[in-house]
C-alpha cells in the first residue's frame, strides 16, 4: 500500500461528496480504502489489495467496533464503504449509514413491510448498490428503493414484482455504468425468473431478460405446456461485470417444482446457468446450464469469478465457478464455452462432467417418495456465500460443506403466492449433521491445494487479501484469519452469534480494517499494537 | 354457504378485537387427509414432516407460543407471526382450517389403557436405581433424561423399549464424548456442544466442562448409551408395572 494512498483514502472521508461514479466501480483495486460494490469489484474477486494486515501481525487483530442491528431475522449483509460512510442493509429490508471509523449511526431506512411476505428461507438482505450519491436496495415486497446516501430519504421506490405471488428480492443490486441491475427471489413459489435493469435516475426499467423463455422463443423447447410459467429460474445472488465485453454474467436458480420434475419434461432453460447478457440491451449472448432438468435445488447462484489469464499457454478471458451441486467449472467468457471442471467435495450424483460439461448423471439419484439419499445435500457443496479469487497466489477459495440430504418427491399444485416445491427433503440428517471445510482450488484445474476443516457447515463467504490472509466465518461464530498459501489458521475470535454474510476490507484513518456480519452485530477489527 | 360465512364473522370478529372463539368447521377425515398434503408442502420445512419440529417449533405436543385456540391457529397460519420467521399463506380460511385439522390430528394422543399396577412400578422405579440418572418432578438424577412427563409423549410399547432395550435409540444429547488429554487426563461425559476447536459436556459427576480439542491427543464420541437393559433383571409383571407409573407420568391437568 503506497503511502499516497493512504493519504488520500483518509482525507476523502471529509473532503469529497459521497459521489461513486461508474469510472470509480470500474478500478475498484486502484481504491483499496473503499468497498464500493458487493464483490469489491466487477470482476466478483471479493479481493482487498490491502496488505497492512498480514500473516505476521494477524494475530494482533482485535475489535474496533461493533454495531448491534435490531432485527430477529439472520444478517447476510456484505457492507460497501464509500469515502468513510459504511452502508449496511438490516434483514428483512432496512438500510443503515455508519460512520466507518466510529460505528455510531448517521442515518437509517426502515422498510415497513406488509404483513404477509413469503421468502423462501428467511426475510433476509444480503447487501446494498451504491451509483452517484444513491444507495438502492431491494425489498422483500419486491420493490427496488432508491435512497439519498446524505440522508437516507427515498428517492423513489418502484414495485418490480407481486410480493403476493411469492416475489421477494434478498439480492444486493449492482450499479453498472447508468443501471441498477437487480434479480428476483421466489423459486420455491414458482414465479418465473427473470433479471431487470433500473434507471438511477427515475426507476424506471430499462430492460428485464426472463430467465425462462416464453413459448417461441429460443430454450422454450426445453419446457412442456405451460410449465415455463411457474419455471423458477430466480437470480437471488449479485452476477459480475466484464466490462470491456459489456457483459452482465449472473447465475439462474432452481427450475420450480424444486424436487418433482415430472411436469417440466427438458432441459428447463435457463434455470441453473451461467448467463451473460448485453450490459445495455439485456440481449443473451451465452449461457452455460450446470444442471440441466434440476430436481435437487441446485441453484447456480454463485459469484462468478472473472479472471484473464493463460490457458493453455495463451491468453484467455476466463470465468471460474464452483457450483452448487460439488462441480468446479472452468468456462470461456467470450462463448460460454466449457473448459474444464472437476468435483471439489463428495458427490454421488454423476459419473463426472462430459465434454461439454454437463454432468454424466447416475442412476437412482432422483428424489423419490421414499427419500434418496444423494451427496451433497439440498444446500449444496456450496451456496451463495461469496468465493474469493487472489491475484498472488492466483488461487481460488471458498467455503464447502460435506453431507448428504434424504431427497423426498411428490405432488404439488401450484397456487399463486404459496410454496410449489414438490414435497419436502430432509435438509439435516440428525445423526449425520456433516461438516464444512474452507477450501483454496488451483482455478486452472479444480485441484484441491488445501483444506481447512470446519466441525459445522460454514454460512459464510471468504475474503482474500494483499496481505495473503484469506479470512472466513462459520457457524460456530468464529471468526478468523488462514495463511492464503497453505490454509494455517493465524488468527480467531469467537464472535458469539452465527456468521452467515461476507467478510469485506477498508481503509479509516489510513488502518485497514475488516468487517463482518456476525449473529445481529457488524464487527470491525484493527490491528492492535 | 355455511363455510364461507363463518371464516367471514371470525376474521371480522378478529378485526374488531372481539373474543369470538369458532371452533373448527372441517374436521372430517378427509379434510385432515386434505390438511396433511399442504402441510407437507408448507409447513414441515420448519416443522417437521410430523409436526416434530426443526427450525420452527414442534407442533405435535398441542401446545402452541401464540395461541392454541382454533381462531388462534387460524389467523396464524393466515397471517403468519410479526417478528418470526413464520410467514403467512394465501390460501382460502377453508384449507387452512384442514391444516388446522391436521396439526390437531398430531396431537391426539388417546390415552391407551394399559396394564399394571402404577403404586408397584412407582416402587420399582426408585429401587431399581431408575433415579440415579433420571429425573420426576425435579427428583432424581440428570444423566438421563427427564422423564416427568415422559407418558405424554411416549407410548407404553416406546417405554417398555427403551427399559428392555436402551440402544434402539439414543438421542444426541446423551451420546458420550471420551477423550485423552495430552497430559494424561482423561474426560467423558454427554456431550452437550461442539464447534471447531472445543467440546462442551456434562460429566458423569454432573459437572459442566470444556475441552480445549489442541489439548486432546484423541477423542471419540460413542453413541450407545449409558443405561443397561432391565430386560432381564426385571421380569415381565415388573415391567409392565414399570411401563404403567411411567405412562402415568404427565403434566398436571392432563386429560385422563
Amino acid at each position: 500500500m503506497k503511502l499516497r494512498t493512504i493519504f488520500l483514502a483518509g482525507f476523502c472521508a471529509w473532503c469529497l461528496p459521497a459521489q461513486v461514479t461508474y469510472e470509480r466501480l470500474q478500478n475498484a483495486a486502484k481504491d483499496p480504502g473503499n468497498w464500493l460494490t458487493y464483490s469489491g469489484n466487477y470482476q466478483g474477486w471479493r479481493y482487498s489489495p490491502l496488505d497492512q494486515v498480514t500473516r505476521a501481525n494477524a494475530g494482533k487483530l482485535k475489535t474496533k467496533w461493533v454495531y448491534q442491528m435490531s432485527t430477529t431475522h439472520t444478517v447476510e449483509t456484505t457492507p460497501l464503504v464509500a469515502d468513510g460512510v459504511m452502508y449496511i442493509s438490516q434483514p428483512p429490508s432496512d438500510v443503515i449509514a455508519l460512520d466507518a471509523e466510529t460505528g455510531r449511526e448517521f442515518w437509517r431506512y426502515r422498510r415497513v413491510l406488509p404483513s404477509k411476505v413469503n421468502v423462501c428461507c428467511g426475510q433476509v438482505n444480503r447487501g446494498v448498490a451504491l451509483l452517484g450519491d444513491r444507495v438502492f436496495v431491494g425489498t422483500v415486497d419486491a420493490h427496488l428503493v432508491a435512497l439519498d446516501a446524505k440522508t437516507g430519504e427515498v428517492l423513489w421506490d418502484v414495485q418490480v414484482a407481486d410480493y403476493k405471488t411469492g416475489h421477494s428480492i434478498t439480492v444486493a443490486p449492482l450499479a453498472v455504468k447508468d443501471m441498477i441491475v437487480c434479480g428476483i427471489s421466489g423459486g420455491e413459489y414458482g414465479i418465473r425468473g427473470f433479471l431487470d435493469a433500473y434507471d438511477p435516475k427515475s426507476g424506471k426499467r430499462k430492460w428485464r431478460f426472463w430467465t425462462i423463455p416464453e413459448p417461441g422463443q429460443p430454450g422454450s423447447e426445453t419446457w412442456k405446456d405451460d410449465a415455463w410459467k411457474t419455471g423458477g429460474g430466480p437470480t437471488w445472488v449479485t452476477g459480475s461485470f466484464d466490462a470491456a465485453q459489456n457483459l452482465i454474467i449472473w447465475g439462474t436458480g432452481n427450475p420450480s417444482p424444486d424436487w418433482n420434475g415430472d411436469k417440466r419434461p427438458g432441459d428447463n432453460l435457463y434455470s441453473d446457468s451461467a448467463i451473460a447478457l448485453d450490459a445495455d440491451t439485456g440481449k443473451l449472448k451465452w449461457h452455460f446450464q450446470f444442471v440441466p432438468h434440476d430436481v435437487h435445488d441446485w441453484d447456480a447462484v454463485q459469484v462468478p469469478v472473472l479472471v484473464d489469464d493463460e490457458w493453455q499457454g495463451k491468453p484467455r478471458k476466463l470465468v471460474y465457478w464452483a457450483h452448487r451441486g460439488a462441480f468446479y467449472y472452468v468456462l470461456d467468457r467470450e462463448s460460454g464455452k466449457f473448459l474444464t471442471g472437476r468435483s471439489f467435495a463428495k458427490q454421488t450424483w454423476a459419473k463426472g462432467l462430459d465434454a461439454n460439461g454437463k454432468p454424466i448423471r447416475l442412476p437412482g439419484i432422483d428424489p423419490s417418495p421414499e427419500g434418496t439419499y444423494v451427496w451433497p445435500g439440498v444446500q449444496g457443496a456450496t451456496n451463495w456465500y461469496s468465493p474469493s479469487y487472489n491475484p498472488l497466489t492466483k488461487y481460488f477459495y471458498l467455503a464447502v460443506w460435506e453431507n448428504r440430504s434424504v431427497y423426498r418427491k411428490g405432488e404439488q399444485e401450484y397456487s399463486p403466492g404459496n410454496r410449489f416445491i414438490g414435497s419436502v427433503p430432509l435438509i439435516d440428517l440428525p445423526e449425520e449433521p456433516g461438516h464444512g471445510a474452507i477450501r483454496a482450488l488451483n482455478p486452472k484445474t479444480g485441484e484441491m491445494i488445501w483444506d481447512y476443516p470446519l466441525h459445522t457447515k460454514p454460512w459464510a463467504g471468504v475474503l482474500s487479501t494483499a496481505g495473503k490472509l484469506v479470512f472466513g466465518g462459520s457457524d460456530e461464530g468464529y471468526f478468523f484469519a488462514l495463511d492464503a498459501d497453505n490454509g494455517k489458521e493465524v488468527w480467531r475470535m469467537n464472535t458469539g452469534g452465527a456468521i452467515r454474510a461476507n467478510p469485506i476490507a477498508y481503509l479509516s484513518q489510513g488502518k485497514q480494517l475488516i468487517t463482518i456480519a456476525a449473529g445481529s452485530s457488524i464487527f470491525t477489527f484493527e490491528l492492535g499494537k | 354457504m355455511l363455510r364461507f360465512l363463518l371464516p367471514f364473522v371470525s376474521f371480522s370478529a378478529m378485526a374488531l378485537g372481539q373474543a369470538v372463539e369458532l371452533t373448527n368447521p372441517r374436521t372430517s377425515p378427509e379434510d385432515v387427509a386434505a390438511g396433511a398434503k399442504t402441510f407437507r408442502s408448507h409447513c414441515a420445512t420448519c416443522h417437521g414432516i410430523r409436526g416434530e419440529g426443526g427450525v420452527g417449533p414442534a407442533l405435535a405436543a398441542g401446545r402452541f407460543f401464540h395461541g392454541s385456540s382454533d381462531n388462534a391457529l387460524l389467523q396464524n397460519i393466515s397471517n403468519g407471526i410479526p417478528g418470526t420467521e413464520m410467514a403467512g399463506l394465501f390460501y382460502s380460511p377453508d384449507r387452512v382450517w384442514q391444516i388446522v385439522a391436521y396439526i390437531r390430528s398430531l396431537n391426539q394422543n388417546p390415552r391407551s389403557k394399559v396394564p399394571g399396577n402404577i403404586a408397584a412400578g412407582r416402587a420399582l422405579f426408585a429401587s431399581t436405581g431408575c433415579m440415579r440418572c433420571h429425573r420426576v418432578q425435579g427428583e432424581g438424577g440428570r444423566l438421563g433424561p427427564d422423564l416427568t412427563t415422559i407418558g405424554m409423549s411416549r407410548a407404553p410399547e416406546y417405554l417398555r423399549d427403551s427399559i428392555v432395550n436402551p440402544n434402539a435409540m439414543v438421542q444426541p444429547r446423551y451420546w458420550v464424548f471420551e477423550g485423552a488429554g495430552k497430559d494424561g487426563t482423561a474426560y467423558s461425559g454427554f456431550l452437550l456442544n461442539e464447534d471447531t476447536y472445543t467440546v462442551q459436556v456434562l460429566d458423569f459427576q454432573e459437572r459442566l466442562r470444556s475441552v480445549n480439542k489442541s489439548s486432546l491427543s484423541s477423542y471419540k464420541v460413542k453413541k450407545d448409551s449409558r443405561m443397561p437393559s432391565f430386560g432381564k433383571s426385571l421380569n415381565d409383571g415388573q415391567l409392565t408395572d414399570l411401563v404403567a407409573y411411567l405412562y402415568s407420568l404427565r403434566p398436571k391437568g392432563d386429560a385422563e
